[in-house]
């Protein structure tokens, strides 16, 4: 799940100064499920922006809400184009993803990031979301007993581990456990330490050179389909 | 004042709006079990919400005579009601019988007025007989009873003890009828149905019951002091006073049997004994009134029947053998067989035999007679092998219940109307779907258990000496206690928005009785049967998929907010504080009720059906509108009928919270009333929190002086 | 033939004693320069440590140059977290270009401890992965593959940590570490020598050569936040006790008494191959322990 946290609500009312009306456009997949831009957040940052407004005694702007099933594939923007017409900026509530794709969908009209994105990750217990995936491109899960030393070790790094682990918790934070700790005891249980013992070459990091584009078709020249 | 409430037209997408006005409720067990179909849990549901005025009018919508109910149905919904699957039923009869006496059914009148010209005669003026000239009456038909005794009420006047259904409370439902315009014709009994059509009647409903009592079939059966039961109750009840002795002996096993023994006591006999050839779980009568029986001293000898009765200077002898219980029969009770050389003699007073009733239908009446005597019907119109005659109640069934008899009254009345306009019979009404299946072993276990206030009933020593009502009626803590323990059976939520749906899992997480599930497909669903109605899911769907199943309820508070929003404008009184309060416990617990009746000029309160079901949006809309201040109070963890509701609000006022804080509103102008540790004293903290937020305005509106 | 002079002692067989300075935060290395002064000729090699702490400072590499200038041998402490691989190599070709021969392999704390909380963490490769880099220069290669005109040669070195509570991934560790080149480690501070015995019992199977790490405790208090807060070090609370009984103003002179003790107990009993003092800013002391202790006599290159 990608997951992203809403902006401070100081920083979204800095951003709509210059508009007037303004769209608060809501993301019904990760966003929703990560609680940070669903409808209901939708409905809760039009009603905040509202009351900050009535308190600030001026009535700058005026705000209207959707929300889509996602914002990433451009058919689920089509619905908005008379919408979208209708005001001077899109306060978007989706992943930068979907802040990019409704830009790029909708080049004439401001559109404005209202979450910061955060990682990719999962829900640990209610209210908490850890990171698991950096999208390193080289996926490694096989040799460290499905305990990504990417994302949860805060080196990042493949010999682990470091000096810096106390008592099974990593340098960095005392409630953080050590990744390569983890991974340690994991593959102890599993019978697979020689994994552990193993010396890793250093990171390939051309997966990870920006920008990043996969191309998942088969490009065949009809000679070549023709012939075999 | 900006940003009006979200309008329907505004909303996502315009259909689904038209798709969250629909009811999704389902009939809930009490409901369908009703003969009547009462909307059952609509009005219980008022009684917890202290509404009892509202209440009886929901049950006068469904039942002709509630009061009479109120005393003596047999309740085949306490029967049906799930709360028992978690502990004890919910004692509905004894709620109604609360709505009725504070609620002022006496007072009510209903009107009759002659719209037709087609002139129905009833014969017989038991409860089938009175419900049918009821809702013939309410259509506007001139509809006339005859009845036989000099009496009216059928079995409510001369079945029914005194003690069980008071004389006034017959009394005044038949004067509305009277009143209505109902013609009754005392002491005449009908001899020929040709004579009520040639004196022009259109239409005939013959509810005659079941008055006459079967016979045991054994020898010294015509002895005297041998007396059938119903005869006995009868001759009580229209004001005769028999001599009965002092040992008395009732053979039989339902109500008028417990009903006959009970009367022998208040007569004065000093010993009552009940003769049943069953044992105790065979018995058909009602088990309370088997308890109150056992109370004020009847003794019931189990698998016994007498078998000769002798006569001898005015004292009976009868011989009685004991019995075995052997193979099941037709009624699927196991068939009694008498136990060889078991016999064993008493010496009685009186012998009262009440082992059931048949019809007495004249045979002048040419109508098909079927088995125990009774009246041949098609069961869809009600109609006898006569044209123009309908038959209902306990001349067709043989003995049953009041309430039985009430909705064939009601259904008579419609088929009447039908036959008389010329119309095909309709259908029948669409039936909601009803609710089907059990509570599973895990929700039971999430619902607290809580013991179920009994009625308060007179001690059996007193009882036992007059005929003065047994029952009493609940006080109103104990009648809104009760009633706060349904379960709301069928008004639960649902995932009215499966496209929303993202699938994430929270409405399984939250739920305090782990009713959602992830079905084999990974899709979400939330079973009806095991829904608790709290609406902890519908307020934390990031998605708002989720919606609770009865309309009313879920726009109730934005409804309420936008009505505070009207009124609040014209009023001038400043600062404008409102406050979300519970309905439930605003009488249960009597702290909130406080902070109700002593709420200040300037305080606003929006009635919520629960704290759980308040939402964030719903905080920061008071505020939007105005507030300086906003106030949540509910019933409290121990009080409330649902689990985790605390939990809940307050976080959503933590929510609430941080976004005031950014706005640079101070978070002391939320705060939370008796959700966690009971307030004290309400009333004193909502003045220190008045107080509170009078300042805060006021430094504030001096703030806005300074920069202008 | 020795890569270095730090190298053949190590292959003498002699007490090996190192120390280290820590780079000023600035231009001015004045201090730097005094401590080094003070230091070249009583130990086998200074350690120049590499923004300890992730707090920004005067390179390492640059101390390693100052220490050359004033005829001292460096070892060359270089850490992961700030540099490439590309940045690595370099760096290591202007350090062999100089004379700068001995390198202790370092992933270095992270970013979130030090000054700079802001900073982009590289961490290309980790401390394994440089030494197995080193010994790929060696051989006549880069990283990518390409042939280096001009092969370096080092002797290199690692850290290690026997004092922590779960000793078998540091254990692995340290096999990858020796497998991968390490000729040398240099330990966390240690304060009870049974827990370098039972190192000692596992390493000395290899071929490598271990200084036992000595950190001067200043008070109680500093004993205390050094066993609350930095991994690989634990502070027997005898020793704790130790400090806090003197009276104020002692605490340092306690502190040196305790580190002399233990520098003599590991030679005494040949424990291990020698000490890596670290004086964590006072590098001032380090001469009286080394007097205290007996070791020391002059050093010449």
């Amino acid at each position: 799940m990608i997951v992203a946290e809403q902006k401070p609500l100081e920083e979204i009312g800095r951003m709509i100064v210059p508009y007037e009306k303004i769209l608060i456009l809501g993301c019904g997949t990760c966003m929703t499920v990560c609680g940070a831009g669903g409808e209901r957040e939708v409905s809760l940052l039009h009603r905040a922006l509202s009351v900050a407004q009535a308190r600030g005694g001026n009535e700058a702007h005026s705000f209207s809400e959707y929300t889509v099933k996602r914002q990433c594939d451009f058919e689920f923007l089509d619905v908005l184009v008379n919408r979208v017409d209708e005001v001077d900026a899109v306060l978007s509530l989706a992943c930068g993803v979907g802040v990019q794709v409704l830009a790029e969908r909708f080049p004439d009209v401001p559109v404005l990031p209202g979450v910061n994105t955060s990682f990719m990750g999962a829900y640990k217990e209610w209210g908490v979301w850890d990171e698991r995936c950096a999208a390193c491109g080289e996926c490694r899960l096989a040799e460290t007993a499905g305990i990504c030393p990417i994302t949860r070790c805060a080196k990042g790094i493949l010999n682990g581990p470091c000096a810096g682990s106390k008592n099974g918790k990593c340098e960095v934070n005392k409630d953080v456990d050590c990744a390569w700790v983890l991974i340690y005891k994991r593959l102890e249980k599993l019978g697979q330490l020689e994994k552990m013992r193993r010396y890793y070459p250093p990171r390939n990091f051309r997966p990870t050179h920006r920008p990043r584009r996969i191309v998942s078709r088969a490009d065949i020249s009809i000679q070549e389909g023709v012939n075999g | 004042m900006c940003s009006v409430s979200m309008d329907a037209s505004k909303s996502n997408h315009v259909y689904n709006v038209k798709k969250a006005s629909f009811d999704h409720t389902l009939m809930p067990p009490c409901q369908a079990s009703c003969p009547l179909h009462m909307e059952i849990r609509e009005y219980v549901d008022l009684i917890a919400q202290g509404r009892i005025m509202e209440a009886l009018q929901v049950i006068r919508d469904g039942n002709p005579f509630p009061s009479i109910c109120a005393y003596v149905c047999t309740h085949p919904c306490e029967d049906a009601c799930r709360r028992g699957q978690v502990d004890k039923p919910i004692a509905i009869r004894a709620l109604k019988r609360f709505a009725v006496e504070f609620g002022g059914d006496r007072m009510i009148r209903t009107e009759g007025k002659t719209v037709h010209g087609e002139k129905i005669a009833i014969v017989g003026s038991g409860p089938a007989g009175l419900s049918a000239a009821y809702y013939l009456r309410k259509s506007g038909y001139p509809v006339t009873i005859f009845e036989a005794y000099s009496e009216l009420g059928g079995m409510l006047r001369v079945g029914i003890p005194r003690y069980r259904l008071p004389r006034e409370v017959l009394d005044t439902e038949v004067q509305r009828l009277i009143q209505m315009g109902i013609e009754f014709k005392t002491e005449t009994p009908v001899v020929s149905l040709d004579l009520l059509f040639k004196m022009g009647y259109r239409a005939v409903f013959i509810t005659v019951g079941a008055h006459q009592g079967l016979r045991l079939g054994i020898e010294g059966e015509e002895s005297p002091g041998v007396v059938d039961g119903a005869t006995f109750l009868r001759e009580i009840n229209l004001g005769l006073k028999p001599s009965i002795g002092e040992k008395i002996a009732v053979v039989g096993g339902g109500n008028v049997a417990i009903d006959a023994a009970r009367t022998a006591l208040r007569l004065g006999a000093k010993k009552v004994r009940i003769l049943y050839r069953r044992s105790r779980e065979e018995m058909p009568a009602d088990h309370t009134e088997v308890e109150q029986a056992i109370e004020e001293g009847v003794e019931i000898l189990f698998l016994v029947t007498p078998t000769k009765i002798e006569s001898q200077d005015g004292q009976l002898g009868v011989t009685c053998i004991r019995m075995e219980l052997g193979e099941p029969d037709a009624s699927r009770r196991r068939w009694p067989m008498a136990i060889q050389g078991s016999e064993f003699h008493i010496d009685l007073d009186t012998l009262i035999t009440a082992i059931g009733q048949a019809p007495q239908v004249p045979d002048d009446f040419r109508l098909r007679i079927g088995r125990g005597s009774t009246v041949r019907i098609d069961p869809v119109t009600l109609i006898t092998n006569r044209e123009g005659v309908f038959a209902g109640g306990d001349a067709v069934t043989g003995p049953a219940t009041v309430v039985q008899a009430l909705a064939t009254g009601r259904q008579a009345a419609l088929r009447i109307d039908e036959y008389l306009q010329h119309r095909y019979p309709s259908a029948g009404k669409d039936e909601k779907e009803a609710l089907m299946g059990d509570l599973l072993p895990k929700t039971v276990e999430a619902i607290r258990k809580l013991s179920r206030f009994e009625p308060p009933t007179l001690p059996p020593q007193t009882r036992a000496t007059e005929f003065e009502p047994i029952e009493l009626v609940y006080d109103w803590g104990s009648a809104i206690n009760e009633a706060r323990r349904c379960l709301r059976c069928g008004m639960g939520a649902e995932i009215l928005f499966q496209d929303k749906c993202a699938t994430c899992l929270t409405c399984l997480r939250v739920c305090p009785y782990h009713v959602p599930y992830l079905d084999d497909s990974g899709t979400v669903q939330i079973p009806a049967d095991q829904c608790q109605a709290c609406g902890i899911c519908v307020a934390e769907c990031p998605a708002k998929a989720i919606v609770l199943r009865k309309p009313q309820d879920r726009r109730q508070i934005d409804e309420e907010l936008d009505h505070v929003l009207r009124s609040a404008t014209q009023s001038k009184v400043k600062p404008l504080i409102i406050g979300f309060c519970c309905q439930y416990g605003l009488y249960g617990t009597g702290a909130l009720a406080s902070l109700w009746r002593e709420a200040k000029a300037g305080i606003w309160i929006v009635p919520v059906l629960c704290v759980a079901k308040i939402e964030t949006e719903h905080i920061l809309r008071a505020f939007e509108i105005g507030a300086e201040g906003v106030f949540i109070a509910g019933c409290g963890q121990e009080q409330c009928a649902r689990e985790d509701t605390s939990f809940w609000a307050l976080q959503r006022i933590g929510k609430a919270k941080r976004v005031l804080a950014q706005i640079g509103l101070e978070v002391e102008r939320l705060q939370a009333f008796n959700l966690y540790a009971n307030e004290e004293d309400t009333a004193k903290a909502l003045d220190k929190f008045t107080e509170q937020i009078g300042e805060l305005y006021l430094a504030s509106a001096i703030k806005q002086e300074v920069k202008t | 033939m020795a890569k270095s002079l730090f190298e053949e002692k190590l292959n003498s067989g002699k007490f090996l004693i190192t120390t280290e300075v820590g780079p000023p935060k600035g231009a001015d290395i004045t201090e730097m320069v005094h401590h080094i002064e003070l230091l070249k000729d009583r130990v086998d090699a200074i350690n120049v440590t590499d923004h300890q702490s992730s707090v920004m400072r005067f390179p390492s590499l640059g101390g390693c140059l100052v220490i050359r200038e004033h005829g001292g041998e460096p070892v060359f402490q270089m850490t992961t977290r700030d540099r490439n691989r590309l940045a690595l190599q370099a760096d290591l070709l202007l350090a062999y270009s100089r004379g700068i021969k001995n390198v202790l392999c370092l992933t270095g704390d992270c970013v979130a401890v030090g000054d700079h909380k802001e900073a982009k963490p590289v961490f290309d490769l980790d401390s394994v992965q440089l030494l197995k880099m080193i010994k790929v220069m060696e051989s006549g290669k880069d990283l990518g593959g390409n042939e280096l005109k001009g092969a370096p040669e080092f002797c290199i070195g690692a850290s290690v940590h026997p004092a922590t509570d779960s000793i078998e991934p540091q254990l692995i560790k340290f096999d990858k570490k020796v497998e991968a080149g390490a000729q040398f480690f240099q330990t966390q501070g240690i304060y009870e020598v049974n827990c370098l015995r039972r190192f000692m019992q596992y390493a000395s199977q290899f071929n490598v050569k271990i200084l036992a790490g000595i950190i001067v405790l200043a008070s109680a208090r500093m004993a205390q936040y050094m066993n609350d807060n930095v991994p690989g070090v634990i502070v027997p609370q005898a020793v704790i006790d130790e400090l806090a009984a003197v009276e104020k103003g002692k605490g340092l002179q306690k502190g040196i008494e305790i580190a002399v003790r233990l520098i003599k107990t590991i030679k005494e009993e040949n424990l291990c191959h020698g000490v890596h003092i670290m004086a964590v800013g006072r590098e001032g002391i380090v001469p009286d322990i080394l007097d205290a202790a007996g070791l020391g006599v002059s050093m010449h290159a």
